[in-house]
């Protein structure tokens, strides 16, 4: 009887309060509806709330625009057989504030409640984002922060100019932050997104700049004949992937930010380009004609061998990689010029795993969400382009409508 | 004895259990902070914008100066453009006589010549930059072949920034895949 008494306490002692990471598949993902108490309506911010639970892969969200009272805790009967309501509030007068409170359904339990308030209107995805994702923790599901952060992209204006942009997620924001000249492909420099690297093509030696976003204090970072590309970022942001050229041949190399030290990775004497860091750094995939076609392989990057990652498709031409995982985009249609379908696939930097996440259109531009949960593209798709998310483990895929001229190069 | 001991572990098991039980979610946003801006402060922080049009452009209006050496010719102060095929790099037997006279002009210059790659749209522009610099190298290379110092010369590649016109027709997209060559002022 003692030995019992001390074993039960003995499992006890070890117990641990862990917290639960709630995975919802199809059928068991919340059911929410949402009720809206603005005193003026805004369509767009309701649309935005929806998109932020559907693409989350947690919430079945009621496309129903409910209206209601914020304060009071009284749901319409067709309420009750939801898991939870949302209720919000949202007044743009000299700046955007938004009262959000999240009500179990069957017995009106309020469960969260916050208020947003920041001094500007054109901001106000980021509310709506920020208000969904603490929902989202409160909840304790797994995080979904990403919705948060900014997108950064660059598109041609005319010939030989163009202009780099934030926005948000969904597009719904944008901001010039750097107009005129010839400024390409901006990588974020750091996770939390106070300073981007971009190259200047406006000059005889294309140039790498790092600026802040906040301050605008820009930094010259290296100069290169011919193309300079920041294709990747370490994780400690200490070491760049570039494509450069000084000798005329682009290949792709590491460079120290600190001590400006290079090391050159590829040396195959056509196109190189595209790295990106894999297998904890210790390799990268990247994008070369080395067999004729542009194709995706892989290299140690501190030994020669190379290795083909992709077997299929006649141009594989873009690739990101997160940790293990590398998406690409293969156009899989036999004309080598005007309308092409490009798509999307998911495999291993062992080549193995592979599965198609779209099916049609031209897919490009494939990039992961910075914890590798989501997959951003670009669809091009008779006359109209978007931009699409696929969320990887609950399958959910969104697009939203582009407008404007035709993205040159986009992180997230 | 049995049961003081039962007692003590009943207690000290309640202790322990209570330690280990799932704990409800905390209510009224009190974990998200006191200060409900201070969540939106990143938000709320502002972004700069830098406008590059007050520096300048230098070859803001370059290509489209200079007399037409043939049908199409974006190059200006008299050499000629160079043409490729879709995805290629290597200089055409077509193109030998443009390479001559553009080696010609080089050997007279006081200045040095810039020599600039171009793209179609078709492919990601990463690529596309590191393919108009392939084409520009290969220029380059061939007027290097007939006796002129490289060091008269620079390479870039504009990639597909620098179209010569729009129209999704073979006959555009041939015209935008060239290398353009001017003297540097």
């Amino acid at each position: 009887m003692r030995v019992l008494l001390f074993l039960f306490i003995a499992l006890n002692l070890y117990a641990v309060d862990a917290t639960l990471k709630i995975e919802k598949d199809v059928e068991q993902r919340a059911r929410i509806a949402i009720v809206d108490a603005s005193p003026v309506v805004n369509t767009t911010f309701f649309k935005i709330l929806l998109s932020d639970f559907k693409i989350s892969g947690h919430f079945l969200a009621d496309s129903t625009h409910h209206k209601g009272d914020v304060n009071s805790n009284y749901l319409l009967p067709v309420l009750k057989s939801k898991e939870y309501v949302l209720k919000y509030t949202l007044t743009q007068q000299t700046g955007t504030k938004l009262i959000v409170r999240l009500l179990k359904a069957s017995d009106s339990t309020e469960v969260f409640k916050k208020t947003y308030t920041i001094p500007t209107t054109n901001k106000m995805p980021f509310l709506a984002h920020k208000a969904v994702s603490d929902i989202n923790n409160v909840l304790k599901y797994s995080d979904i922060s990403w919705i948060n952060r900014y997108v950064i992209f660059s598109r041609y204006t005319t010939p030989r100019h163009s202009e780099i942009l934030l926005a948000d997620y969904t597009f719904n924001y944008k901001k010039v932050i750097i107009k005129g000249g010839l400024n390409l492909f901006p990588k974020w420099a750091d996770a939390e997104q106070k300073s981007f690297y971009y190259s200047s093509y406006t000059g005889l030696m294309p140039t790498l700049y790092k600026i802040n976003i906040y301050s605008g204090v820009k930094q010259k970072i290296v100069a290169s004949e011919g193309m300079l590309v920041c294709s990747d970022v370490s994780k400690d942001a200490t070491k760049l992937l570039l494509t450069m050229a000084p000798n005329g041949q682009a290949d792709i190399y590491e460079f120290t930010v600190g001590s400006k030290a290079k090391t050159r990775i590829t040396k195959f004497n056509g196109i190189d380009v595209n790295g990106k860091y894999i297998d904890n750094e210790s390799r990268i995939a990247f994008i070369s004609n080395r067999l004729g076609y542009a194709n995706v392989f892989k290299k140690s990057i501190h030994s020669a061998a190379v290795s083909q990652v992709v077997y299929h498709g006649r141009n594989n031409n873009a690739v990101d990689a997160y940790g293990d995982k590398i998406v690409y985009s293969s156009r899989e249609s036999k004309n080598s010029f005007g309308a092409n379908t490009f798509n999307l696939y998911l495999t291993s930097s062992q080549g193995s795993g592979t599965r198609p996440l779209t099916t049609t259109g031209a897919n490009q531009f494939p990039r992961f969400s910075s914890d590798g949960s989501v997959i951003q593209f670009i669809k091009h798709r008779g006359r109209g382009s978007s931009i699409g998310y696929t969320n990887l483990t609950s399958h959910q895929s969104l697009l939203f409508p582009l407008s404007g001229r035709k993205i040159q190069s986009i992180d997230w | 004895m049995i049961h003081k001991s039962l007692l003590i572990t009943a207690t000290i098991s309640a202790l322990f259990l209570s330690g280990c039980s799932q704990k409800a979610p905390e209510l009224n946003g009190a974990q998200a902070g006191k200060n409900n801006v201070s969540d939106a402060t990143q938000i709320a922080s502002e972004t700069v914008t830098i406008n590059e049009n007050a520096y300048g452009n230098e070859n803001a209006t370059n290509g489209q100066k200079g007399a037409s050496a043939g049908k199409y010719n974006s190059s200006s102060d008299g050499f000629q453009s160079i043409y490729f095929g879709f995805g290629a790099y290597g200089i055409s037997s077509a193109m030998e006589n443009h390479i001559a006279t553009n080696t010609n002009i080089v050997t007279n210059a006081n200045g040095r010549i810039k020599i600039e790659g171009n793209c179609d749209e078709f492919g990601t522009d990463e690529y596309n930059y590191a393919l108009g610099l392939k084409r520009a190298k290969a220029v380059k290379d061939s007027i290097v072949a007939q006796g002129v110092s490289a060091s008269k010369m620079v390479i870039i590649s504009y990639g597909e920034s620098n179209p010569v016109c729009s129209n999704p027709t073979d006959g555009c997209y041939s015209q935008n895949r060239r290398v353009d060559l001017r003297l540097v002022k």
